[in-house]
């Protein structure tokens, strides 16, 4: 019964996505309401995860292969956020594409329980479980659009998803063969007890294993289906997995590397591949980013560029003592920053072009003078995109090459630091359209109301972080402690 | 009596070269590579080349089983470590061998697979001919013939539990051969799922060893069941799910139904598959782990009512049959259940004893349905009758067939079916009582087959249908005539041990020899008894009698005799109505309602997507400038696995390890 309450937040996730199809398929005439269902759902696994931090009693589940932790309590939150969020954003294109109504919400939900697993998961078996839960609604998700370029997101996602999930499943084989356990801990225990006599394999699964979660991460060169499946899916979709399943997949690969591989002989190596690929996708990103017209192919190349700033967070780990933990908390605080301000631009991009039926950045000239709401709100969160102050952005950025000067990763900053100024150009020029450019149309482009909220939340949160960032911080110091060693 | 009996001889060790045991492996699977990757340069070749490796393979086996019995039919293993996991040498690692074992048991299974397989290969190179597909054919012939010579020769489960899923495989491959018949793809799902469901069985059984004793080998499991190590509990789940594996393939009650269904297959697909060997796995797995199931009661029981009932419903259902070749089907379902019947009842020398003369006469039998085939172009008896004038050959080695499956001395079958009874009739009466009467209604049927097909006046068989490009028939079913001797010299030969191979049980000498292969062996066992050989034969002639009355003598029209029990006789044509149970609540019920919702969503939004959508790659794709993005799900996937390499690379050569 204990095992079912550690797991609660994810229960009343999967529970609200019975209850969505329940009501879709039992009461139809209230259709309405099967979005409420899911936001229901979703407030009852934040309240579940609440009460599990007033009861500040971590523990672990089945056996030790889910941990309930300040790490995954997090994420619990961040996850619920979010999917709160695309449920709002998605009520008026689901309502316009007409069918599944039921499916679409409970297909939301699921995958959000699997990446609630996902962040909790301590054990091999179970990350490849909670991750294939996360992804297999995503593969649907992404092809749920009417038309080809929906579908062809969705089949492209779905083949390039299976062949990284292959080769994740070979890093996790070999390190099963290596250490005889898939726990992670157990894990860490044969590595540090005889690890070194096997360093190259180690490496080698540590390679694979990068791989198959830098597909989920969007980091090049495991990105290539990013811009094609943001583009294809449908808006709201493509919202979710910029956010969602990245998130995911660095919460896990941060369980991974930090807990089972993080012994000093294999970090170096591991730690020395994502500055490079830190590296490498904030530049391929940005540069491929600046010549794109279309916003969504736009904004995920961007997600590839964003990406690689997160890995600057992982490469840190090899700060010494007490400060071990920063690399960590920096990847933390970056993921909450990005995933409201992400969201943010992607529910502006969802308003507007539903208005005006184009995802080209030309069409959106002169968007400040037909709704200035959604222009300033999308200019607000392109700024902090870019890391220019008074956003999260800007103290996400801060705190992430912060923790990269002191791991001694000074060309790596640089590099960021460059990067952010390529991006300014691609980011701002969108702004620079809005305010300056000459509108196409002169009716005005109005904004549903749920739009509205989730528009609104998110960019509060992306002030409200830019002007306090302080508890964002001290939550993610205290997710990081589990890294901690004495 | 001079017969079958068990006193304990003293066994030595093989000296076979291990080398000489993997080469009976590799030579037919490197006939299968071969012919895979040569087949479209040289299809006529195939043929030959699949029969030179087998017949390599069986010259081999026959060196091999020489060699064992110059040991007295002793054990010899060689294992090799394979993989293990974990760094240190820690109990709790999962250490997983490969090795091969020799012993009488696997010897007198290589024999009969390579015998049986190279005579099949001869005869198809006849069969087969002018078939679109004949180099498939052969490979995937070579294929089975491997996978089932490493499931004998394995010595460990887990290796077993490998090739018992090829053999699955190819016999898949072989029954939807010619798939574009809409029955045969049919057949070859459903051979290929049912199957499944019994190897759940065998998996969750290997598992359940291995969680609970770390061990895997054959060897070793045997000794812990004697030992009795472990709890009861175990050793009877564990031959439980031995069994159910081993019902899957011998097709067992409830899992039979897939056996007749696979007939579409090419004929001489049945006489190697489904006749002497796959099917004949399931029994050979059974007596592998005998000394387990003698050490569980409850299992035992299981398997010997089982094999009874299987034996029992099979035979009926073969008594009405029309199809020549589901006449077959059935006995060797009621013959494998006979098989199974004798090891629950601990008569492994009787079962495997049969499993060794069946082969034979079985596999001649279905060679000899397949000849009349290849003259008349049809498998229904209604179309048939006086073939005995145009198909000497094959009338007289069938007819031996026939006299050997209904036990008539001195026939092989009569020695092996002989053993069954009287371990039946030891053990448990009910039973022997199932038997004799399955002996009868064995006899019946077959010689009902003789009669109709062979006997009376010929009827025509089935016109060629010229438009059917498919069809490869060559020749006039009106005028019946003698297959070429490609197809009759394997009829031959087979005809010789259908006759003689009951005779090895002379002085012990086949007990003997595969006793060896357990590591304890009782007095417990057959020796011979002129009372049950008597009665079988007195059985066995009545039931011939009873065909010759109804069918060549018309005493007694076959129309009575079904109007006199209508009922039964409903029930039989409809096979006990386990397919439509199966059809009704498995298939309709739960999958089409339920799982086929699920594909009906994916088939929409997943497959759809791929046929609307490559069109629509290509032509994005023509269109744009940047060639690494090219839309290509091909080349993204290339470029996944491109990243991988450069990682690894990069990191080796940066920090030489």
């Amino acid at each position: 019964m204990s095992d079912l309450d550690i797991v609660g937040p994810q229960l009343a996730v999967l529970v609200a996505a019975a209850a969505v199809l329940l009501v879709d398929a039992l009461i139809p005439q209230h259709r309405r309401i099967v979005p409420f269902v899911a936001l229901a759902g979703l407030a009852l696994s934040a309240a579940w995860t609440l009460s599990w931090v007033a009861r500040d009693d971590y523990q672990t589940a089945f056996e030790g292969t889910l941990s309930l932790d300040k790490f995954s309590v997090f994420f619990y939150f961040l996850f619920a956020g979010i999917t709160a969020t695309v449920v709002l954003a998605s009520i008026d294109w689901v309502n316009r594409a007409g069918r599944g109504q039921g499916e679409y919400y409970a297909l939301v939900l699921t995958s959000c329980a699997g990446l609630m697993f996902l962040s909790a998961s301590r054990d091999l078996i179970t990350i490849y479980v909670a991750l294939e839960l996360s992804s297999i609604p995503q593969y649907i998700l992404a092809g749920w659009g009417k038309d080809n370029r929906s579908s062809e997101a969705g089949l492209k996602y779905l083949l390039l998803g299976a062949v990284a999930s292959s080769i994740l499943l070979y890093g996790m084989a070999l390190l099963y063969g290596l250490t005889g356990t898939t726990m992670l801990d157990g894990i860490a225990d044969a590595i540090a007890a005889d690890g070194e006599s096997h360093r190259s394999l180690l490496v080698l699964a540590s390679v694979l294993l990068i791989a198959g979660f830098g597909f989920k991460m969007a980091v090049v060169p495991f990105q290539m289906w990013v811009p094609d499946v943001y583009q294809g899916a449908p808006t709201p979709v493509a919202a979710y997995l910029s956010v969602g399943s990245k998130a995911a997949a660095f919460a896990v690969v941060l369980r991974i590397f930090f807990e089972a591989l993080g012994e000093g002989f294999l970090s170096d190596d591991w730690s020395t591949v994502f500055a490079v690929l830190a590296a490498v996708s904030m530049t391929v990103g940005n540069v491929m980013a600046v010549v794109q017209t279309d916003i969504k192919r736009m904004l995920g190349y961007s997600s590839i560029a964003q990406a690689g700033n997160f890995m600057v967070g992982l490469a840190a780990i090899s700060v010494s003592g007490e400060e071990f933990t920063l690399g960590a908390s920096s990847v933390l605080v970056f993921l909450a920053a990005y995933a409201f301000t992400n969201l943010g631009a992607f529910i502006a991009v969802i308003a507007i072009s539903q208005r005006i039926g184009s995802d080209q950045i030309k069409d959106y000239a002169g968007m400040w003078k037909r709704s200035p709401v959604l222009a300033l709100a999308l200019a607000f969160c392109l700024v902090s995109l870019t890391g220019i102050p008074p956003t999260a952005g800007f103290w996400a950025k801060m705190y992430i090459f912060n923790a990269g000067i002191r791991a001694d990763l000074a060309w790596l900053v640089i590099i960021g630091v460059l990067n952010s100024v390529i991006s300014g150009y691609y980011y701002l020029s969108v702004a620079r359209q809005m305010f300056l450019g000459d509108a196409e149309g002169a009716d005005r482009v109005r904004v549903s109301p749920s739009i509205g909220l989730s528009l609104g939340v998110a960019t509060l949160g992306v002030l409200v972080f830019g002007i306090l960032p302080t508890p964002l911080i001290s939550a993610a110091k205290d997710a990081a402690e589990i890294f901690s060693r004495q | 009596m001079p017969f079958l009996a068990a006193d304990p001889v003293a066994h030595g060790v093989p000296t076979i070269d291990e080398a000489v045991l993997w080469a009976i492996l590799a030579v037919p699977f490197a006939a299968w590579l071969a012919i895979v990757v040569y087949v479209r340069k040289l299809p006529q070749a195939a043929g030959w080349l699949s029969a030179a490796a087998i017949g390599v393979a069986m010259v081999l086996s026959y060196v091999t089983l020489f060699n064992v019995i110059d040991a007295d039919g002793g054990v010899a293993i060689h294992t090799h470590e394979w993989f293990r996991t974990g760094l240190g040498e820690g109990p709790e690692d999962l250490v997983v061998n490969i090795g091969l074992r020799i012993d009488g048991l696997s010897a007198v299974m290589l024999v009969v697979v390579t015998t049986v397989s190279f005579l099949v290969q001869v005869y198809s190179t006849g069969y087969m001919s002018g078939d679109h597909g004949y180099g498939r054919y052969f490979a995937h012939m070579c294929l089975f013939t491997t996978s089932m010579l490493g499931l004998v020769l394995a010595d460990n489960l887990f290796m077993m539990f490998m090739f018992w899923e090829l053999v699955g495989l190819s016999s898949y491959l072989l029954i939807g051969f010619w798939f574009h018949k809409p029955s045969a793809a049919a057949a070859a799902k459903k051979a290929f799922i049912v199957t499944r469901i019994g190897d759940l069985g065998l998996l969750a059984a290997m598992l359940l060893i291995w969680s609970r004793t770390g061990e895997l080998g054959v060897a070793e499991i045997q000794e812990i069941a004697i030992a009795g190590t472990v709890p009861q509990w175990v050793i009877t789940w564990f031959a439980l799910g031995i069994f159910a594996g081993a019902a899957g393939k011998s097709a067992q009650f409830p899992l039979h139904t897939w056996l007749p269904d696979a007939m579409e297959g090419p004929t001489p697909v049945s006489a190697l598959i489904h006749a002497a060997t796959m099917v004949a796995a399931g029994v050979y797995l059974v007596a592998r782990f005998f000394p387990v199931f003698e050490h569980t009661e409850d299992a035992s029981t299981v398997v010997a009512y089982i094999g009874g009932l299987t034996a029992l419903m099979a035979a009926s259902i073969a008594l009405v049959q029309t199809d020549f070749k589901r006449v077959l089907a059935y006995s060797t379902v009621s013959q494998l259940g006979y098989m199974i019947m004798a090891l629950g009842l601990g008569g492994y020398v009787a079962a495997i004893f049969h499993l060794f003369t069946h082969a034979f006469f079985k596999a001649l039998l279905f060679l000899g349905s397949g000849s009349v085939n290849h003259s008349t172009n049809t498998f229904d008896m209604r179309l048939m009758g006086g073939l005995r004038k145009y198909m000497p050959i094959t009338y007289f080695t069938f007819l031996i067939g026939s006299l050997s499956l209904a036990g008539v001395p001195p026939f092989a079958g009569f020695f092996s079916k002989d053993e069954i009874l009287l371990d039946a009739w030891r053990e448990n009466r009910g039973l022997w009582v199932i038997g004799v009467a399955v002996a009868f209604m064995t006899a019946f049927y077959m010689f009902r087959a003789i009669f109709l097909t062979f006997h009376g006046q010929y009827k025509g068989g089935q016109p060629v249908d010229h438009h059917d490009e498919d069809s490869h028939f060559h020749g006039d079913p009106a005028h019946p005539h003698e297959s070429p001797w490609v197809m009759t010299a394997p009829l031959i030969v087979l005809a010789v041990p259908a006759v003689a191979a009951g005779w090895f049980a002379w002085d012990h000498m086949f007990a003997d020899f595969i006793n060896g292969a357990l590591p304890e062996v009782h007095a417990h066992g057959s020796t011979f008894e002129w009372g049950i050989a008597i009665s079988s034969t007195a059985v066995a002639l009545a039931g011939i009698f009873s065909a010759w009355a109804i069918y060549e003598r018309k005493w007694v029209t076959s129309a009575s005799i079904r109007d006199g029990f209508a009922p039964l006789a409903f029930l039989f044509e409809r096979k006990y109505f386990l397919d439509e149970l199966y059809e009704g609540l498995i298939v309709k019920t739960i999958m089409q309602r339920g799982w086929n919702r699920l594909l009906e969503l994916n088939d929409k939004y997943i497959v759809d997507g791929v046929v609307n959508g490559s069109g629509q790659v290509v032509r994005w794709g023509s269109g744009r400038l940047r060639t690494i993005q090219t839309g290509q799900v091909q080349s993204y996937g290339l470029g996944l696995l491109a990243g991988v390499i450069v990682i690894v690379v990069a990191v080796y050569s940066a920090n030489p390890l």
